[in-house]
């Protein structure tokens, strides 16, 4: 197995190296068949790296230790889910990775973009193989993952650290190596264009699919990241600028400000350089931050290897590929002149390029401060080091400013706002940020940063929502549908810009998150049994330190019940340590967490005295924390709608009835309301510490969870505190010789002669049935899902129809044909925007 | 073309000399000094009151904890250099005899206090450790 590995990475590189030398051939001798093959010898790398994984992986699963790096990062007795993602575990497999994905990903961008910039192409070979050369040498000459022990083989791997073993963890690198590798595609167009001296604008419109997918990748990796980091390590932050976040941070700056500045080419044919030296940059801070976190050079509390041969040949690739690159850009200056001259600095093109330069400032401030340390060595050998509130108080102010062109940069037009429409622009959104200050203000908020905040993000809220108004009531008087679908089809027809709304939404809310923290307050207490303690709007009281055995590990869990300080009962939390087998000297820290949108409050049990039942406890309360997470579902949103194919959408567009859209997303947005309960879900080992008998078990499982985070499950299979409760009293009922109809209807209440829908709540309005009775208007219930999922698919089915018709349709007329040109010309300035 | 140039220049010029100066004002109160134990040890009086980064490893055993309280007491060496720290707070999971540590503080002739959420433990990684270095 390991031979075969090191042989495919050998002979992956040959044929890597001859697809960069037989493309550049090809397109300088213009030999198509040349650059066919060229073309061929570089899908073949992906099929090769496709085998080498599956080997490498099949030694994981098959636990092959004579390979070192399976056996340093895998043993027998750890889960397959954990033995494959092991894969992405260390270093040297990281890298084969990353080559994996990068052939991927090189190969459908040569697919897609074959026939269409068909000049470009043997360059864009010829660049993606060569970066995928130096990680295959790197791999062959360093950090061979196919690497055997010499002399004897131990016969069971080492393991991963329980701590490892972890949901987030096992998904957070891989996407955000999708994002890292996937900015290369950018670059190897912007390359392949500059190469050529194709300069037009052909290259980016190839390039921002791919942009926007890897931007949302390592906008994703950054937030499974915080995830973590909030829930794992129990500091109760979510961000520490550490060396290794930050190196994850600096590419997301630089290929935001070119999502951005794109448009700004695409629409006045400015900022050309520009683009062309964003990409070059962002790609250069994909490989910087691999390299910082991979050599050492920036001491860090991830333990990362120090390696300067390592170091070494980083620095090598990167210094080639800055030299080769903007030499390029030197030399093609005379190509790239601006079209046009900034006519305005009250234009949108100019609020772009103030959001580019906070951006590209923000990198290099956040690369500025990281390397701080090692600058400092270097100049007098002093190592110096900055701290987060560093960090801190610059980005902050940075943050506000850029949030604040969220909202401006929509407002303005393109070339030269007049007065008259900023007055007509600016209205609603100044109006509603004033407005949300005024009642910061009366509401007593001092917090300045976080009161900011909050009114900026009112006025990019009022941006929005302004542009969805008025661009849907445009398209409501066009089409004569209602404005809820005129915004779907508005949304349909320019899905780039109205995505992109979605997902600065999403920031708003991100941000939301992020002014909490202006807010949230933590202490240290010493819990004795019975004591309580008050912390903000919360009193704790330390019921029992107990101490159960699952098998895997050996759990330590405080149980402190929380009220509120009216003395309304919150339920019970759960910090707890956890000692896993093996691993006794590692600890983890379990934190409890009550999540609500309002705040959560977050308990960490780092210490105890199991003798006189007594625990440290750090209590952190943290408001709107939540909202990040919600933020990036959104963001995730409008990603998708701005991702959608073409005419994805197209259905909305007025040949429907007017109503069935905002029926159909109305349907969909219920079915996915218990994704969104489930994010206030609140676990407790309650349910592990007792035994209930089958018949109670039968029967809980037909009622519902109802505290409003366990997203209703059956209360016989829910964990949470208050399921404790009810199968006690269930317990009891039937103790009492109670049957199970007795049972059943002691919770529900019978449904009144006029209710239709099927939400019975019960006499103790928290208990409800989680299965509708096989009876009457129960049985409409059961269907529903059906009926659903049918529609579902008959919706597709007719898109399916619609897309492959598409000729016919434009024949038949669209509703272009009967809408007054005055119109016509109104909607096309509003929509022609961006796209 | 050339007022163009001077304009922009000019702006950029300002703007950086702006940004520069802010970033050395606010450098001063923020920057700390990265040390091992043993570079500070060797002439402790001169490292009195300034902010320090302490990298050292825990000496086994001298984990100290004071019941029903967050205080620690214990010992942190490098090359033969051995100071003594006290701190008050949670300690990261990883912090346990011989784990290599960060200490944010100050020293004393009372030996280092580290501030509140000061110490930092090497995160135990997927990656590669240090040859020779603890494995955690």
């Amino acid at each position: 197995m390991a031979a075969l590995g090191s042989y495919l990475l050998l002979f992956t590189f040959m044929v890597a190296a001859y697809a960069a030398a037989a493309s550049v051939a090809g397109a300088r001798r213009r030999n198509s068949r040349l650059i066919e093959s060229g073309i061929g010898a570089f899908y073949l790398v992906a099929a090769l790296m496709t085998v080498a994984s599956g080997v490498i992986i099949y030694a994981f699963v098959a636990g092959d230790y004579t390979i070192r790096y399976v056996q340093r990062y895998s043993d027998s007795v750890q889960p397959l889910f954990y033995k494959i993602t092991s894969y992405w575990g260390g270093l040297d497999g990281s890298v084969m990775f990353w080559v994996f994905l990068l052939s991927l990903f090189g190969s459908v961008a040569v697919r897609v973009n074959r026939e269409r910039h068909r000049e470009l192409m043997p360059y864009v070979v010829a660049v993606i193989s060569a970066v995928e050369m130096f990680f295959l040498f790197l791999m062959i000459i360093h950090n061979n993952p196919f690497e055997t022990y010499l002399t004897q083989t131990p016969t069971d791997g080492r393991g991963l650290n329980p701590l490892l073993q972890n949901f987030y963890m096992a998904i957070h690198p891989p996407t955000m190596y999708l994002g890292f590798v996937g900015l290369t595609i950018p670059f190897a167009f912007g390359l392949a264009a500059l190469i050529t001296g194709h300069l037009d604008d052909s290259w980016l419109r190839a390039v921002r699919r791919w942009t926007m997918f890897s931007w949302f990748f390592l906008s994703f990796g950054l937030t499974l990241g915080m995830i973590w980091a909030y829930e794992e390590l129990g500091w109760g932050g979510f961000w520490g600028w550490d060396p290794v976040e930050n190196a994850g941070l600096l590419p997301w700056f630089t290929a935001t400000a070119f999502l951005h500045s794109v448009m700004v080419q695409e629409r006045r044919g400015m900022l050309r350089v520009w683009n062309v030296t964003l990409v070059i940059i962002t790609f250069l801070l994909t490989i910087f931050g691999t390299f910082m976190t991979r050599s050492g050079v920036v001491q860090s509390v991830h333990a990362f290897g120090d390696d300067p041969a390592l170091a070494r040949l980083f620095l090598s690739f990167m210094a080639v590929v800055a030299l080769f690159s903007f030499g390029w850009v030197i030399y093609r200056l005379p190509l790239l002149q601006a079209r046009h001259e900034l006519d305005s600095w009250v234009s949108r093109e100019a609020a772009f390029l103030a959001n580019n330069w906070i951006l590209l400032f923000s990198a290099f401030f956040v690369l500025f401060a990281t390397m701080f340390p090692t600058i400092t060595e270097m100049i007098n050998g002093e190592r110096l080091t900055v701290g987060p509130p560093f960090f801190n108080r610059w980005m902050t102010p940075i943050g506000l400013m850029l949030l604040a062109l969220t909202g401006i940069g929509p407002l303005l037009a393109w070339r030269k706002s007049t007065i008259e429409n900023l007055l007509q622009q600016f209205l609603f959104p100044v109006a509603l940020a004033l407005a949300v200050s005024g009642g910061l203000v009366a509401m007593g908020v001092r917090v300045w940063s976080s009161g900011i905040c909050f009114a900026l993000c009112g006025l990019v809220f009022g941006t929005i929502a302004q542009e969805f108004y008025r661009g849907a009531n445009v398209r409501r008087g066009m089409t004569g549908t209602d404005l809820f679908t005129a915004m779907v089809g508005l949304v349909g027809r320019n899905k780039r810009r109205y995505g992109g709304y979605v997902v600065h939404l999403g920031i708003v809310l991100m941000f939301l998150g992020f002014a909490g923290e202006g807010f949230s307050r933590d202490e240290q207490l010493l819990l004795k049994p019975g004591e309580e303690a008050t912390v903000g709007r919360y009193v704790l009281r330390m019921d029992a330190i107990r101490v159960t055995d699952d098998g895997q590990k050996q759990m330590v869990t405080a149980h402190i019940s929380v009220k509120d300080t009216d003395g309304a009962d919150l339920g019970r939390m759960y910090p707890a340590k956890w000692y896993y087998r093996k691993h006794e000297e590692e600890p983890t820290t379990e934190v409890g967490i009550r999540r609500s949108f309002a705040e959560d409050l977050y308990i960490v049990m780092p210490a105890f005295e199991l003798a006189d039942q007594t625990a440290s406890v750090e209590v952190h309360v943290n408001p709107l924390v939540n909202w990040l997470w919600v933020g990036f579902g959104i963001m995730a949103l409008g990603t998708g709608i701005a991702l959608l194919p073409e005419r994805a959408l197209s259905f909305a567009a007025a040949r429907m009835p007017a109503d069935a859209v905002t029926a159909s997303l109305l349907a969909g947005a219920l079915l996915l309301a218990p994704a969104v309960a489930e994010a206030q879900h609140v676990d407790g080992p309650a349910s592990q510490l007792q035994i209930f008998s089958k018949e109670v078990k039968d029967v809980t499982r037909k009622l519902a969870c109802w505290c409003g985070g366990c997203s209703k499950l059956p209360v016989g299979d829910c964990a949470c505190g208050h399921c404790a409760l009810v199968k006690k009293e269930v317990t009891q009922m039937m103790d009492e010789g109670r049957d199970e109809k007795a049972v059943l209807a002691h919770y529900v209440t019978p449904p009144t002669e006029h209710s239709q829908d099927d939400v019975h709540r019960g006499e103790s309005g928290h208990v409800l049935l989680s299965e509708p009775p096989d009876v009457g208007s129960g049985r409409l219930a059961w269907l529903l899902p059906y009926a659903l999922g049918l529609l579902g698919l008959a919706g597709a089915g007719m898109a399916a129809v619609r897309w492959t018709r598409r000729p016919a349709v434009a024949v038949a007329g669209g509703p272009s044909t009967v809408v007054a040109p005055e119109l016509q010309s109104r909607l096309d300035d509003e929509l022609r925007d961006l796209d | 073309m050339a007022h163009k140039t001077i304009k922009v220049g000019l702006t950029g010029l300002v703007l950086s000399l702006a940004f520069g100066g802010l970033l050395y004002s606010t450098m001063g109160e923020a920057t700390e000094y990265y040390k091992h134990v043993d570079e500070v040890m060797t002439q402790p009086g001169d490292w009195y009151g300034k902010k320090l980064q302490l990298h050292g490893y825990i000496v086994q055993d001298s984990i100290l904890k004071r019941k029903n309280s967050l205080d620690y007491k214990f010992k942190v060496h490098s090359n033969g250099h051995i100071v003594e720290a006290t701190y008050t707070g949670v300690v990261p999971d990883t912090f346990k005899d011989d784990a290599e540590v960060v200490l944010k503080g100050t020293l004393s002739s009372d030996g280092f206090a580290v501030s509140p959420n000061g110490v930092m433990a090497k995160c135990p990684s997927k990656y590669e450790a240090k040859p020779g270095a603890p494995t955690s």
